[in-house]
Formats: structure tokens, C-alpha cells, sequence
């Protein structure tokens, strides 16, 4: 289980939870991410929102490392998780992965049934000592997720059976299982119709009580349903980072100003 | 209707009646029913070619599996069988089937005079050669199991002479008998009448399966059993060295390995790998396990060590493919959740690349056991008249294999034996069809949607 203190103690102290200083991504030639200084609030929604291949996606696997597995990315500069730099040599990524959840833009959930979908990461981890823990472990990760009623009595089908919002309900289910400290959402909802997606969003707005989300969207109404910060990015530059309301109301920049009217992206 | 004009808003469409196609239109359905047509054709074709291949093996083959027999009493002469007369097998196996051919010789004429079968121009030796010259070796080895039958009378079913046995299958008739110095029509019409009396019975022959080859004057009692045997044991020695060197290689360079100029050659050599004839590996496991390492010939571990090869990259390649099939959001979402690298491909990547592995994998030992030419050079082709001993020591005693059986066969001259070769085709194709039932299963089974 994570360590509560020191989410309560980093909490006390700061609200920051990540911060990301002079981060520069280059993929091969291409210079996708260049130097974006961002702090992102603890239990707090954060959206990053911009034109497609702006570079939000790209910056949101720079958290929990996922860009280590593409052999032409690389990366440069500092990214903090309570004042810890993960991209320092020591830092295990897989280790990061287990703090930092991540849930994708398709849903993606295991060809196996819908309790072994939950229970791979704490199995993976060592959360339980036993049969019962894992049970307990797998019902409070479906009902955070806001599923376990309607999955309760058919756990062993396959998660792959499910509707397209029910299996990402579970992919998020499956984030939460391993107690992160942060979760991540890369489009979570651009898949799903609309109900599906009034029922994530409703989830994301619960789940901030308990850990910081980062959500990447393309949909500018949706960032301003869920989120309390918006960052904008544009040609691979973070834009403007601030309030929502401030950012959908007063933008500062010009080119914040032109793509939530429509004018570009 | 009236025909009005109207103002067309494609430029060069001209205005027609939807009740019957235009020229253009005519052209494309014409087209797509020539298509149609020709791929029927070549589909009726391939399915014809394949009936009239197995009605040819199977009618030439089925004999194979039928065997003529003659039952006789024969009379365990002592004297001759026993010299000393002290019933052991020692001494007595310094008979040699020389001595069992002169009781066999004696019980065969007594036969024939019991019987009171009188056929003009009928000769001593024709009668002696009705039966097989295996015959002897028969009586033989059950003597030397149960020394306390000699001096007995025994009930045998001794093996008819091919030609004889030919003749009851309808290969040899009395008009062919007449030119064939090894039979003649008086042994046949004798054959006959044994027949009617019930003591010549042909019936079915699980000695093809058992027996080892025989020399080429007695195809009789030649059998796949060595053969089946042999390939086995190199089925064996593929399957515990390629499946494993294979599957892991493929993991290695699909999920672990940096892609950089070294895989990229790797990859590429695996590929000409593939495509390199399959004599040439004979010739490198000529000079490597042979001439180099002093592996023994003919032995099925060299065959094996060869077939290794030769199946790697078929194994590498499709085992690749499955793996680079598995939707990399699977990947992603094993990563996401915190797996190690190696978490994710053993908990989720490899199971759902199992049915394409497997199926892969079949096929590569399919296409080993079918396979000829390498083992001509590695001297599979021998005479193996004795059966390899159980493994692992067996993979170094010389032994053949079905397919070579199969060619060294057809190489003899009496008709016979290619009644052999072609049952030895039913029991290969039978063998291949089996695997690849079990691979069409297994790709059932472990499929899964996701």
C-alpha cells in the first residue's frame, strides 16, 4: 500500500504534486515538446487541452515514463513527483508506473475476466496477503470506478465482453487498484459516446478527492466540466497554464484565445 | 414519359435509363465475371489435382496394408534345430535361418502333398517359393524365444512370396507369371487352390506398421516401423531444441531487442534463412555434426540437429508475427499498471500470441517431417534393418526416416515395393494431416477476442 504520510506531509507542506521544469521531448528529429515548466496541484483535475500533435499526449506520458518505450523518444529536463526527480538514473520506472496510474485513449482492457482485469496490478504489486484482501482490493477499485453494480454478479466473464464505457470504467477500475498518487487519462472519453462519457466524467470529478488526474482532451467542453487547471498547448509549446474559468473566460494569449473560439486546432 | 432535357451536372455522364446498364457498366460486370471465373478454375483445378494424387496413392498404396499369409503346421525338426540337443539358446542360434528354410521347405511340400493338390508342370522349387524367404527368419526368432517348441509340430502363418501375394492383389496375373522368372502360372494356380482351401488368407497387415525394411527380395515383409520410429525420434529432437531456441529468439528480438543495424541484419538473415534449400543444410550438417563434431551417420540426432536448423527460421518467422499481431495496447495497458517489461509479455503478449505460436510451430515440424533431401546426405538413406534403441541413447543408433523410406523405395525394382512406398505415403500424409488437425485445434482453443 502507498505510504499515506507522505502524501499527507508533501500535501502539507506544498500542493504541488508534480513539477515539471524545462521538459524538452524529441522524437528522433522531431523536437515535439519544447521546455514546458508546469505544476500540477494534488487532488486537483488538471486538463491538458490543444490542437492534435500539439504535444499534450506527449507530455503526459513524459510523467510516468511511458515515452521509455519508444526507442526514438528522448527526453530532457526535470519532472518532479513530491520533489522527487523520476527521471533521475535510480528511479525504477516500472516502480513510478505502480504511483502513477495511466488510462488510454481506447479502452484496453486484458482478454481476461473482468475480477483478474482489477486484481493484475495488486496481484503484480503484492497489495494483498491474501484471497479475501484481493476481493476487498477488487470491489472498492470497481466501485471507485463506479461499476460494481453493474458488474458485481458476473466478475469471472471476460472484461472484453463489456460496453465500450463499462470497459473503460474498468480500465480506470484497474488504475485505481493500485492506490496511485496520481492518475493519468490520455482522451479517456474520445471513444465512448456520450452517455458513456457523462458517466467518466462523473467519476474523474470523484476521483480528485482521493488523487491528482491529469486529463488530456480534445473535446474544449469537456475540459471545462471536469478540470480546475487547463494548460493549452500549441506547436509543441505549453501556451498558457492557469485557472479554467480564467483560461475559457480571460485567455492571455492570442493563440489560447483563437483555438477555444474555433479558429484554429 | 415524355423526354424532357435536362441539364446534366456531370460533364461527359450522358443521361440513360437505370433499366439497363450502360456501356462502362457492362465492361466492369463483365470483368468481375471473368475474375469470378477464373478464380473458380483455378480453385477447381487445385481440388482436382489433389483427388486424383490421393485416388493414386491410395489405390496403389492400400495394398500395402494387406498382406498374404500361409497357414501351415510345421514340424520343429531336432536334429536340425537342435544339433546337441540340449535346448540352449546359445548353441542354438548358430543355426542361421539356412537350416529353418529346410523345415519350412519340408512343411510347406508336406502341405501341398496333404492337401493332394496335383498341377501339371508343377516343380519342387515353384512349391518351396510360395512362401516368403522371410519366412525362415520368422520361425526362427519365435524358436530362439521359446526353445522348448523344438521337436514340436507348431501352427505358423508364414508369409506368402510377394509375387504370390501380388497375385491375390492383382498385380501379378498368370499372363504376366508366364515372363516373370521368379513365379511362374503352376505356382500361382497352386496359390489358388490353397486359397479355396482356406489356408492362404490375405488379411490386414499391422506388420507394415512394425516391421523394419526388408532386402529387395523380399518385399513382403519390408515395413515402415524402423522409419516411423526414426522420425519420431527426430520429431523429437526438433521439438525440444527448435521450439524453445525458436520461441525465445523471436521474443528476444521482437519484444526485448534495440532496434538498431544488427537486428535489422539479423532480421534479415533469418529471412534468407527460410528461404535457403533444404539440401543445403544436409550438407552443412554433413560437415558440422559429422565430418566436424563426430556425430554418428544415419543416426536420428544428426537428422534432427539438421531439421533444427532448417525449422528455426520457419518457427522465428511466424512466432514474430504472432507476437507483433498482439495490439500494442495490450502492451500499454500491462506497462500502465506498473508490469515490468518482462511481466507484460509473459502475462499477456505471449498467451495471446500463443495460438499464432503454436500453429507456427506445428507447421515447422509438419514441414520437418516431410522433409527429404537433407537427410539423403546425412546417410538416413542406409539399409536399417534394426530397430534404434529407446532414447536417448537410440538417437545415436541408426535408424531411417518416412520420407527417405519412402525414396529408397522407389529406387528398387520389384513392383512391389512401390506398393510399399505408396502405403508408406498414406501412413506419412496420415501423420501430417494429424498435426495439422492438432494445430487447426489447439489455434481453436487458445484464441481469444479482445
Amino acid at each position: 500500500m502507498y505510504d499515506m504520510n507522505r502524501v499527507e506531509n508533501a500535501v502539507s507542506q506544498t500542493d504541488i504534486k508534480i513539477a515539471a521544469r524545462g521538459v524538452q521531448v524529441y522524437y528522433g528529429d522531431k523536437h515535439a515538446l519544447k521546455d514546458v515548466d508546469v505544476d500540477i496541484l494534488d487532488k486537483t483535475v488538471t486538463a491538458f487541452i490543444g490542437p492534435s500533435g500539439c504535444g499534450k499526449s506527449t507530455f503526459l506520458r513524459c510523467i510516468n515514463r511511458m515515452n521509455d518505450t519508444i526507442p526514438i523518444a528522448r527526453v530532457e529536463g526535470k519532472i518532479a513527483l513530491d520533489g522527487e526527480d523520476i527521471y533521475d538514473r535510480r528511479v525504477d520506472p516500472v516502480q513510478l508506473r505502480a504511483k502513477i496510474g495511466m488510462v488510454f485513449q481506447k479502452p484496453n482492457p486484458f482478454p481476461k475476466s473482468i475480477y483478474d482485469n482489477v486484481a493484475y496490478g495488486p496481484r503484480i504489486h503484492g497489495l494483498s496477503r491474501n484471497r479475501a484482501e484481493l476481493d476487498e482490493i477488487v470491489e472498492k477499485a470497481l466501485r471507485g470506478a463506479a461499476l460494481w453494480n453493474e458488474v458485481k454478479d458476473r466478475l469471472q466473464e471476460p472484461g472484453t465482453g463489456l460496453s465500450g464505457g463499462q470497459q473503460q470504467r474498468l480500465c480506470i477500475a484497474r488504475a485505481v487498484a493500485t492506490a496511485p498518487e496520481v492518475l493519468l487519462m490520455d482522451e479517456p472519453c474520445s471513444a465512448l459516446d456520450p452517455i458513456a462519457t457523462g458517466q467518466v466524467e462523473e467519476l474523474i470529478d470523484q476521483l480528485r478527492e482521493q488523487f491528482s488526474v491529469v486529463i488530456v482532451t480534445h473535446s474544449m467542453q469537456q475540459a471545462a466540466r471536469v478540470s480546475q487547471k487547463t494548460a493549452f498547448f500549441h506547436l509543441g509549446n505549453l501556451v498558457e497554464y492557469g485557472e479554467t474559468d480564467d483560461i475559457f473566460t480571460k485567455p492571455q494569449d492570442s493563440r489560447t484565445e483563437a483555438y477555444i473560439s474555433g479558429r484554429i486546432g | 414519359m415524355t423526354d424532357m432535357p435536362m441539364s446534366n451536372p456531370v460533364s461527359g455522364a450522358t443521361k440513360g435509363t437505370l433499366m439497363q446498364p450502360d456501356a462502362r457498366t457492362r465492361r466492369r460486370n463483365a470483368a468481375e465475371k471473368r475474375f469470378r471465373i477464373y478464380g473458380a478454375t483455378a480453385i477447381g483445378i487445385a481440388v482436382l489435382a489433389l483427388v486424383v494424387l490421393l485416388f493414386t496413392i491410395f489405390r496403389d498404396g492400400s495394398g500395402a496394408f494387406r498382406q498374404t499369409y500361409l497357414a501351415i503346421p510345421v514340424e520343429l525338426n531336432a536334429q536340425v534345430l537342435d544339433p546337441k540337443g540340449n535346448r540352449d539358446p546359445g548353441e542354438m542360434s548358430k543355426v542361421l535361418t539356412l537350416g529353418y528354410g529346410k523345415v519350412l521347405d519340408a512343411a510347406v511340400e508336406a502341405t501341398v502333398a496333404r492337401e493332394n493338390i496335383q498341377i501339371e508342370g508343377l516343380t519342387e522349387a515353384e512349391i518351396k517359393g510360395l512362401i516368403s524367404k522371410d519366412a525362415s527368419a520368422q520361425v526362427r526368432s519365435r524358436v530362439l524365444a521359446d526353445p522348448e517348441l523344438v521337436g514340436q509340430t507348431i501352427e505358423v502363418d508364414v508369409l506368402a512370396n510377394g509375387r504370390v501375394d501380388g497375385y491375390f492383389k492383382g498385380r501379378v496375373t498368370l499372363a504376366s507369371a508366364e515372363r516373370d522368372n521368379n513365379t511362374s502360372p503352376q505356382q500361382l494356380m497352386l496359390a489358388d487352390e490353397l486359397r479355396d482351401r482356406g489356408l492362404m488368407v490375405t488379411r490386414f497387415n499391422w506388420h507394415f506398421l512394425s516391421n523394419p525394411d526388408a532386402s529387395d527380395q523380399r518385399p513382403e515383409a519390408a515395413g515402415v516401423g524402423v522409419a516411423i520410429l526414426g522420425s519420431l525420434y527426430m520429431m523429437l529432437v526438433v521439438l525440444f531444441l527448435a521450439v524453445p531456441i525458436g520461441v525465445a529468439a523471436s521474443i528476444y528480438l521482437e519484444e526485448f531487442a534495440p532496434k538498431n543495424r544488427w537486428t535489422d541484419v539479423i532480421e534479415v538473415n533469418i529471412s534468407n534463412l527460410a528461404a535457403v534449400p533444404s539440401i543445403v543444410f544436409g550438407i552443412l550438417g554433413l560437415a558440422a555434426f559429422i565430418n566436424f563434431a563426430g556425430l554418428p551417420q544415419s543416426a536420428p540426432i544428426v537428422g534432427g540437429l539438421v531439421l533444427t536448423l532448417m525449422t528455426l527460421p520457419t518457427i522465428i518467422i511466424s512466432t514474430r508475427a504472432a507476437l507483433k499481431a498482439v495490439p500494442p495496447s495490450i502492451r500499454d495497458a500491462a506497462l500502465g499498471v506498473g508490469a515490468s517489461k518482462m511481466q507484460s509479455v509473459f502475462h499477456h503478449v505471449l498467451p495471446l500470441a500463443m495460438p499464432g505460436i503454436l500453429t507456427g510451430t506445428i507447421i515447422g515440424l509438419a514441414q520437418a517431417l516431410g522433409e527429404t533431401a537433407p537427410l539423403l546426405l546425412i546417410g538416413m538413406v542406409a539399409f536399417v534393418k534394426n530397430f534404434p534403441a529407446s532414447p536417448p541413447e537410440g538417437l545415436f543408433d541408426p535408424a531411417s526416416a518416412l520420407p527417405v523410406q519412402i525414396y529408397n523405395w522407389t529406387q528398387r525394382s520389384d513392383p512391389a515395393f512401390i506398393e510399399r512406398a505408396s502405403g508408406a505415403i498414406i501412413v506419412l500424409l496420415i501423420f501430417l494431416f494429424c498435426m495439422n488437425l492438432l494445430a487447426i485445434y489447439l489455434r481453436r482453443k487458445f484464441e481469444r477476442r479482445w
